[in-house]
């Protein structure tokens, strides 16, 4: 189900990516994901938990970016995080620094988003499903922001702020595939959860294909 | 056996005594121990009733701090359930901590919050809260007053080396404006998070302490912590003191028995302590509980001389009982001394009548045994004189005749003295048989020749049996005596030209002598008077004899060890058997001498 929904937002970066330049690398690979944490029954339908303060979805999903100095859009870049049957869709966003996040409410009942993450902290207020304009929030912060529902307990949901636009969210099973990348030196990087990002120094050429695997 | 006791009363009254008086010992000492049994009892109970309203007191602090952990377990759920505070403890907020909790917390901050009821607003309402973060440190207030204010010192000891896994009991002492001696009461809850279960966080209230009503009068109570005492109702000079005295105590382990006593200003005073906080992570406080004993004293005293009383008086019970059964006990003992006392009289009466029945035995005997001394003499002196007026020659024929009759009789007179001087000898026990061999055989052929020369004209025949040198064990004149007796009255009591029968024969080592006359017989109811002493039987006076005869025989026979009796007095004769101890003839070179 989550695969399938992913696959959408996979398939609009990948176009982005092929639609840019051929000329540009190609990194792959895997990374290794810890091993899903079974929750207790009643908290089955937590998809962001929290362990020893410790941020992650479960399943485990990872984000890969390319960290390196990379200018500012000319453009904000935008973005959405819907709230769907009392989840937040998608559960873990990766979003350029300056992103606009849209917040939709899709379900019929009020939310109240908010976070008291240092990268941002906001406070959407409640809102109804047809609030317009929609309520959005800029995040021009680097970093992780955890996002609850004030209203809902148990919402939990991820946007993961980076000063890069290379990045890709891994599917269930830890593969990737960064396109469009421009050669040169970075450091590839595997953000698993709150506390651990692992990295990797890369060298891309123009038309290569990287195969990198995370372990 | 013992001499008639002449104080027998006395002695009972002295036995009758001693049982009184070990009846009262016994009393007295049984009572005695159960009176001191009742004391202890009474004085341990008193002790217990103490320790009992100082468990009293602290099973109702103990509700209390329960209804405050309940409420604030109820309280922290509430609380980790707001997103923000999740918020503020997991997403690096800890500034916006107390602003999320402000509002869960409000009606414990304020005490008429609710309808509740002032004790349980008072159970529930807190002076400050802080909130303890995953290292179990203080989080610091943005804003202290919203929260409770504390000095850095205070909030410091509010921490924790880790997170509690459960509620830990505390106790804060503040420096106050007035008195300068403030207790709180400080309970950390853990906080844990809904999702995953973990303990996240700490809150920490600090409450008034909690002044249960006393369970009895004048007792003080308080918390001792960290070397000092907080008890306001005694004086700061006292509270050093008792201080270092339960640290002391508190120190060396010994705070299981945890009650002591104490001498205060006032009196001596019981301290009960006991470890206010089982446990817990914060440093150990001592529930402290002050009681003066003088009321107890008071309490106690009034009670021993009330026991005294009661055993005073059941002892006085006792002496009476005692008195009655000694009394009852002593009665058979009695009786039998008594009994015992009239059987010895009469004892000492028979033993009196005896002895003097004796001595008049004694008496007799020796008053006839002197009589027929002194009659002796002059029965010797008489015969002497007669003889000499016979032998002169001038005297008629029939003044001879008078004068010869009279010289048999003091012959006669003479028998009659010897045989009552043997007799009185016999009868005072004086005379001792020297026992030989002796010739009956002999002493009856003897016998036989001086009857033969007798003088007289009956004309009597008589027969022998016996085998020769037959031997007896006697004092030869004695057997002399006895046989001439016999042969005396056989001549005396026979008819003329009757007979005489000598018979004797051994048989199992006895000797048996019978001597048989042909005299008229003796009549039956007269048979049995014939050894008594001067009896004579229905003779005629012309027979001579004095009715000694066989009386002496008799005795004499019995000295011998042998009797005399009498076998039949019939128509054929009247015979008499005595009988003797064989004995066995004496050597030939003695028998030369006998």
């Amino acid at each position: 189900m989550k695969p399938a929904r992913l696959l959408p937002w996979l398939l609009l970066l990948l176009a982005l990516g092929a639609g840019r330049a051929a000329a540009q690398a190609v990194i792959e690979g895997r990374v290794a994901l810890p091993a899903g944490r079974r929750a207790p029954v009643v908290n089955q339908r937590y998809e962001v938990v929290s362990k020893g303060g410790v941020m992650a979805t479960n399943p485990p999903l990872a984000v890969v970016y390319l960290a390196g100095d990379f200018p500012a859009p000319a453009t904000p870049p935008t973005a959405t995080m819907a709230q769907q049957a009392l989840t937040f869709v998608p559960l873990l966003l990766p979003v350029q620094t300056g992103t606009r996040v849209a917040f939709p409410n899709l379900d019929d009942t009020y939310h109240d988003v908010f976070s008291y993450s240092p990268a941002k902290r906001f406070d959407l207020g409640r809102y109804r499903p047809d609030e317009r304009p929609v309520p959005s929030q800029v995040f021009d912060v680097a970093g992780l922001v955890t996002l609850r529902c004030d209203i809902h307990e148990h919402m939990r949901g991820l946007i993961l702020v980076l000063d890069t636009p290379h990045f890709v969210v891994t599917d269930a099973e830890g593969r990737f595939r960064l396109t469009g990348l421009p050669p040169g030196r970075y450091v590839l990087k595997a953000w698993v959860d709150s506390r651990t990002t692992r990295e990797r120094p890369v060298e891309l050429k123009a038309g290569d294909v990287l195969r990198v695997d995370f372990p | 056996m013992n001499l008639p006791d002449p104080s027998t009363p006395a002695a009972i009254r002295r036995f009758r005594t001693r049982l009184l008086l070990a009846m009262m010992l016994v009393g007295s000492a049984v009572a005695g121990l159960t009176l001191v049994l009742a004391q202890h009892q009474l004085a341990a109970t008193a002790a217990r009733e103490l320790e009992r309203g100082f468990q009293d007191q602290l099973d109702a602090r103990r509700n209390l701090q329960e209804l405050r952990h309940a409420a604030l377990v109820e309280r922290c759920r509430e609380l980790v359930r707001r997103p923000r505070l999740h918020a503020a403890l997991e997403d690096g907020a800890l500034d916006l901590l107390y602003p999320s909790a402000q509002d869960e917390l409000r009606d414990v901050m304020e005490a008429d919050a609710g309808g509740r009821s002032p004790e349980q607003a008072y159970a529930l309402h807190a002076e400050f809260y802080r909130f303890l973060d995953r290292t179990g440190a203080v989080i610091p207030p943005p804003d202290p007053r919203a929260v409770g204010a504390l000095t850095p010192a205070e909030e410091v000891r509010l921490a924790l080396p880790a997170l509690p896994d459960r509620q830990q009991l505390g106790y804060l002492a503040r420096a106050a404006e007035d008195d300068g001696d403030r207790l709180n009461e400080v309970i950390a809850m853990p906080i844990r998070s809904s999702e995953t279960g973990e303990v996240i966080a700490a809150i920490v209230l600090g409450f008034q302490p909690v002044a249960p009503p006393a369970a009895a009068a004048g007792i003080r109570s308080g918390v001792w912590l960290d070397g000092a005492l907080h008890l306001p109702a005694l004086p700061a000079a006292e509270r050093a003191g008792v201080a270092a005295e339960l640290g002391r105590r508190i120190a060396s382990g010994a705070a299981a028995e945890h009650r002591f006593e104490h001498l205060l200003a006032g009196g001596p005073h019981l301290l009960f302590f006991q470890r206010a906080n089982p446990g817990s992570s914060y440093a150990p406080a001592y529930e402290v509980a002050v009681y003066p004993l003088t009321a107890l004293a008071a309490r106690q005293r009034l009670l021993r001389w009330q026991v005294l009383g009661a055993g005073a008086l059941l002892l006085l019970a006792g002496f009476g009982a005692s008195h009655v059964l000694a009394r009852r006990l002593a009665r058979p003992v009695e009786q039998l001394a008594e009994d015992s006392a009239e059987q010895r009289i009469q004892r000492a009466r028979a033993e009196a009548a005896l002895e003097s029945t004796h001595e008049e035995l004694q008496r007799a005997a020796r008053f006839s045994a002197d009589a027929s001394h002194q009659l002796k003499t002059p029965v010797a002196v008489l015969r002497a004189g007669l003889e000499e007026l016979l032998a002169r020659d001038h005297l008629s024929a029939a003044d001879c005749r008078e004068l010869s009759a009279l010289v048999h009789q003091t012959y006669r007179l003479s028998g009659v003295i010897e045989d009552l001087l043997l007799l009185s000898r016999m009868d005072a026990g004086r005379l001792k048989i020297d026992f030989a061999p002796v010739n009956l055989s002999h002493l009856i052929e003897g016998s036989l020749d001086d009857l033969g020369a007798l003088p007289d004209g009956l004309e009597l025949g008589v027969e022998t049996d016996f085998p020769p040198d037959l031997h007896i064990a006697a004092e030869k004149r004695y057997a002399a005596l006895i046989l001439q007796n016999l042969l005396e009255n056989a001549r005396k009591y026979n008819r003329p030209g009757g007979r005489i029968r000598i018979a004797a024969r051994l048989e199992d080592g006895r000797v048996y002598l019978t001597i048989t006359n042909t005299g008229e017989p003796i009549a039956p109811e007269l048979q049995a008077h014939i050894f008594e002493r001067f009896h004579r039987g229905a003779v005629g006076e012309n027979v001579p004899g004095y009715g000694l005869g066989l009386n002496l025989a008799r005795q004499l026979a019995c000295l011998h060890q042998g009797d005399l009796r009498l076998v039949r007095s019939d128509a054929t004769g009247t015979e008499f058997e005595v009988c003797f101890r064989a004995a066995e003839p004496a050597p030939v070179a003695v028998e030369g001498v006998a």
